[in-house]
């Protein structure tokens, strides 16, 4: 079967082997943009916004060797950079006490080569699982993780019970994750297992 | 619960900081947020495009000049803190960690509160007793090292407990580990038991 490989896999790997600025140019004029409408919907205004970004394309840069791409498609791994640049930006007091935090649990990637490009596929598998879902559902989703809303105010939006948002949203999760874990490098997902609550 | 935790909005370093230790302690976690990530970054590559102003790429080369790619620092070794997940570890490298002691029981402030929220990581010594309380507001324990019991049950490492104002318990170390957890407040804690009112003006 040919494989695909996302280019910004190979982009980011360019950045990371030899600090290639066409590459670097290649993820800010595709993301850029899509990062200032997600930052600007979320409460940031236009300058902020454009900090915000400014900060993730640092982190990009000088962080391009902590990218795996066997843990996340590009598309999510600066999703989540920007997430988190965000709530250190947009918070009153700003005292620089997050650094590190969006890489800290990732250890450095040795030379990757071409050993993961089978990896894009399952990302390839997440992201046909819901364009396939239909529209009702994948707005839950959207809500939930993109406008990053609570369970309570989605439904309170859509007039669907608490009880069903929930469940809906973590029914596709758990099928995300059933894809995401299909390479078998994840947990097993068959031992399920709820945190105590009391 | 981990699901709904790891499911809600992060709107603060405490929330980030609190999720992303969730998610280390617990590869069930890890996978599950992983998966939240990807739904992110499935709408991000679908967005909408907002112009950026031209002089913004200037500025980013301008900025990453100064910025060189930073390998993880070798750190001396710390037994106290080679147990905590490395979002931690690397939060408090070159911080000092203030603890304030209650007796057997050790508490350091891990983020300038902020909006009522605050980050404690919590170490109980070995046997040692937290006086009963209960919380006000809502307080999320995750468990990093060790165990505790109380009343209810037993925890252990990667297990969350949430517990709101009508909680009321009395957390006991493991006799021979201790427990060290992160402690996700809104709200002050409230002691209880006999000398509740004195313990409430040292602890606020």
């Amino acid at each position: 079967m040919a494989k695909v490989k996302n280019p910004f896999v190979e982009a980011l790997q360019n950045i990371a082997e030899r600090q290639d600025i066409g590459s670097f140019k290649k993820i800010f004029d595709y993301f850029g943009p899509r990062l200032k409408s997600f930052l600007m919907k979320s409460g940031a205004d236009d300058a902020i916004a454009e900090e915000i970004i400014q900060e993730t394309m640092t982190i990009i840069w000088t962080k391009a060797d902590y990218y795996d791409p066997s843990v996340a498609s590009p598309s999510t791994w600066i999703y989540t950079i920007a997430r988190n640049k965000k709530i250190d930006i947009l918070r009153k007091t700003r005292k620089a006490v997050l650094e590190d935090i969006e890489t800290a649990i990732l250890p450095p990637v040795e030379s990757k080569a071409d050993e993961n490009i089978e990896h894009d596929q399952k990302f390839e598998m997440v992201a046909k699982y819901l364009d396939d879902l239909p529209k009702d559902q994948l707005d839950l989703l959207k809500m939930n993780f993109f406008e990053e809303k609570s369970h309570g105010e989605i439904a309170e939006i859509t007039k669907i019970p608490l009880g069903t948002v929930k469940s809906r949203i973590r029914l596709a999760l758990e099928k995300i994750r059933g894809k995401l874990e299909q390479d078998g490098r994840m947990v097993n997902l068959n031992n399920e297992s709820e945190s105590m609550v009391n | 619960m981990t699901f709904e935790i790891l499911s809600t909005p992060l709107n603060s370093p405490a929330s980030l900081i609190f999720q992303q230790c969730l998610t280390e302690v617990d590869p069930e976690n890890r996978s599950l947020n992983s998966a939240m990530n990807e739904v992110g970054g499935y709408f991000l590559d679908r967005a909408d495009v907002s112009p950026l102003s031209k002089e913004l790429w200037n500025k980013i080369l301008d900025q990453t000049k100064n910025e060189r790619s930073a390998h993880p620092i070798k750190e001396p070794h710390d037994p106290f803190l080679s147990q905590l997940p490395v979002t931690l570890r690397s939060h408090l490298r070159n911080k000092n960690i203030k603890w304030k002691s209650f007796k057997d029981v050790k508490v350091a402030s891990i983020l300038p509160k902020e909006n009522n929220e605050k980050l404690e990581l919590i170490h109980v010594m070995p046997g040692a007793k937290i006086p009963q309380h209960t919380h006000e507001g809502n307080e999320s324990f995750l468990v990093l090292h060790g165990s505790y019991s109380d009343e209810y049950g037993n925890y252990k490492r990667g297990s969350v407990q949430v517990r709101s104002d009508d909680h009321n318990h009395t957390p006991v170390g493991h006799p021979q580990t201790g427990c060290i957890g992160l402690a996700y407040t809104h709200g002050k804690i409230k002691f209880s038991g006999k000398f509740g009112k004195l313990l409430n003006l040292i602890a606020n």
